[in-house]
């Protein structure tokens, strides 16, 4: 008689483990090592070629810090994502390969927790535009403010990159904090669609650079995943293009050019508040601005190159000018929370439901129990909803 | 108002799983309410791993869990190769039918060893009634209320530990033992706990 584990596909279970191994930074000699089996032998369970025993993989899931039911539970959308980063990756960057990890559980997480529950997920994909031969920077320009007119968001600001890609692209965002150099990830699937990571412990605007800089690659190399480094050179045209394509989307040249009209009026130099104020405005950096106004000829070249020379434009420069108006990150606060509030809201009902039990859930989300507990009663869902609220219309 | 289990009933093992080890613990008193138990309490092996994964998480649990078994107050249990099935059938497959190891392994034995299984998470509770109604079921609250602990513990000292158990560890409390835990603690201390439903600590004038 066929046993349950005998009933999935080998292959599906040795990607799993594979990929659970490599989230554990363990190598297959150590793994092999640990359930008692030539190196050759796990490679063969992980390619499916060697069907794995119930014991063995309780053995390796114990290395691996999860559980068989973690690991095999049909639903879980385990190995979907993390894979697509392989290539990305290299055996000495660690903080890279923890944040493609990081992506993989967050999107596998959600999405069982969805499917589970029947929540459809709306996606709004935009015009695909593959980068063509001659002056990237142009086409990028062009396809910047041609989304943005798709959006309808005409030359208003963006103030909120990330509930933009969310709530009107569709797209699967999670800002948690990130370790290293690391700004942000892309990664696209047909089945999850397009999703991004941002780091946290950068500032607002870093992120909303990042984010328009992933949206560049969402619209022009979609099926290529990516990771994002801070001070990362311009090495392909890929690059070029993605950074170009979130100074256009972030910075439309004629908004610039009329707002700047604006703050200039009467001045005959430029003045730190005005950069100060353009940036609070367009809600980017201060250097993004001024190279925005070199790049587009309002200021002369090199004039960021002189604010760094003489002083820069610091925090307290801002907080002279703006004062109250600075603005609270709202996002930064949610990623210091263990878990996001919308996972978390997911997993609640899902529990609720008595869809997966307490401990499922905090295996998938990573937590401990007793954290998970708290997070769960924050939400209230028991108690003041459960017990009296009322209907929703269905 | 109704009495939880009461100690007549002649089970010779409890197993404990994760949630209950780290009610107990959470209660600040898990040597003197498992010492004063008349039954052995087990704790399956991949509970204890469960547990033992957690150490970073700063809670202590791991720890705790060391120290009792160390005093010989829990014993690690091993499944038998009846009890490995039924962890089977428990884990692998699709997600509304199964359970997390620790879970399935604290059902798959004390299913396989005709003993209790303490657990408290409802979703496990309802699966055992499906498909091992033979099973007995008893939860943490029954641990607290065995009639042994509260001779044993006093009842003051017992409203401190289910007090600290709710506040400390969020422990979850079925709705036929809500009563006795309100009835215990006080109506002012049942409204500062939160894992509590709003429904039984709004009988006690909770916000």
């Amino acid at each position: 008689m066929t046993s349950i584990l005998e009933s999935i596909p080998q292959a599906e279970v040795g990607e799993r483990l594979k990929v659970a191994r490599e989230a554990a930074k363990i190598t297959q000699a150590q793994a092999a090592e640990v359930i008692g089996v030539a190196r050759t032998t796990l490679v063969a369970i992980e390619g499916g070629q060697r069907r794995v025993r119930l014991q063995e993989v309780q053995t390796l899931a114990r290395l691996y810090g999860t559980s068989v039911n973690g690991l095999l539970r049909q639903g879980a959308l385990k190995a979907a994502l993390a894979p697509r980063f392989r290539k990305l990756v290299t055996g000495a960057d660690e903080d890279s390969d923890s944040a493609a990890h990081l992506l993989a559980n967050l999107v596998e997480a959600e999405a069982e927790l969805e499917n589970l529950l029947g929540v459809h997920r709306v996606r709004n994909d935009p015009p695909e535009r593959p980068i063509l031969g001659g002056n990237v920077v142009v086409q990028a320009e062009q396809d910047a403010l041609e989304l943005r007119q798709w959006l309808g968001l005409g030359n208003r600001p963006v103030q909120d990159m990330a509930s933009l890609l969310e709530l009107e692209l569709g797209v699967r965002v999670y800002v948690r904090r990130l370790r290293g150099r690391v700004s942000g990830l892309f990664a696209y699937h047909e089945q999850f669609g397009a999703c991004m990571l941002f780091n946290a412990d950068h500032p607002r605007e870093r992120r909303a650079f990042t984010a328009a800089h992933e949206l560049g690659h969402f619209v022009s190399t979609r099926r290529e995943p990516e990771i994002l480094h801070l001070g990362e050179a311009e090495t392909s045209r890929e690059e070029r293009y993605a950074n170009a394509f979130a100074r256009a989307f972030l910075m439309p040249p004629r908004a610039v050019m009329q707002k700047f009209k604006e703050v200039t009026a009467g001045a005959s130099k430029l003045a730190r508040r005005h950069v100060i104020v353009l940036a609070h405005f367009f809600a980017v950096s201060r250097e993004a601005m001024v190279r925005r106004l070199e790049e587009i000829e309002l200021v002369r070249s090199g004039t960021w190159d002189w604010f760094v020379d003489n002083g820069g434009i610091t925090n307290v420069h801002v907080r002279q000018v703006l004062g109250d108006m600075l603005a609270d990150d709202a996002e930064k606060r949610d990623a210091d929370r263990p878990m996001g509030v919308r996972i978390m809201s997911l997993a609640a009902e899902a529990h609720r439901r008595e869809l997966l039990s307490e401990g499922q859930l905090a295996r998938l989300l990573k937590l401990d129990r007793v954290t998970f507990r708290e997070l769960f009663d924050d939400l209230e869902i028991e108690g003041s909803v459960a017990n009296g609220g009322p209907d929703l219309f269905k | 108002m109704v009495a939880p289990i009461s100690s007549s009933d002649p089970s010779p093992g409890l197993a404990a799983d994760a949630s209950a080890v780290i009610n107990l613990i959470a209660s600040g008193q898990p040597e003197q309410i498992l010492r004063s138990l008349p039954h052995q309490v087990l704790v399956a092996r991949e509970v204890a791993e469960e547990i033992e994964g957690g150490r970073q998480n700063g809670h202590g649990n791991a720890e705790a869990l060391e120290r009792l078994i160390a005093a010989g107050h829990l014993t690690i249990v091993e499944l038998s190769e009846q009890g490995a099935a039924i962890f089977e059938v428990l884990t692998v497959g699709d997600g509304p039918s199964t359970l997390d190891d620790g879970e399935a392994a604290t059902i798959a034995w004390a299913a396989t060893t005709g003993n209790v299984a303490v657990i408290d998470e409802k979703k496990a509770t309802r699966i055992c009634e499906q498909e091992y109604p033979s099973l007995r079921l008893w939860s943490t609250v029954d641990l607290f209320a065995h009639s042994h602990v509260t001779e044993a513990v006093g009842p003051k000292m017992l409203a401190n530990a289910v007090f600290s158990a709710l506040t400390v560890g969020r422990m979850r409390v079925l709705p036929r033992l809500q009563p006795w835990v309100v009835n215990l603690i006080g109506p002012e201390r049942a409204a500062l706990c939160h894992s509590l439903p709003t429904s039984a600590r709004a009988a006690c004038g909770a916000k």
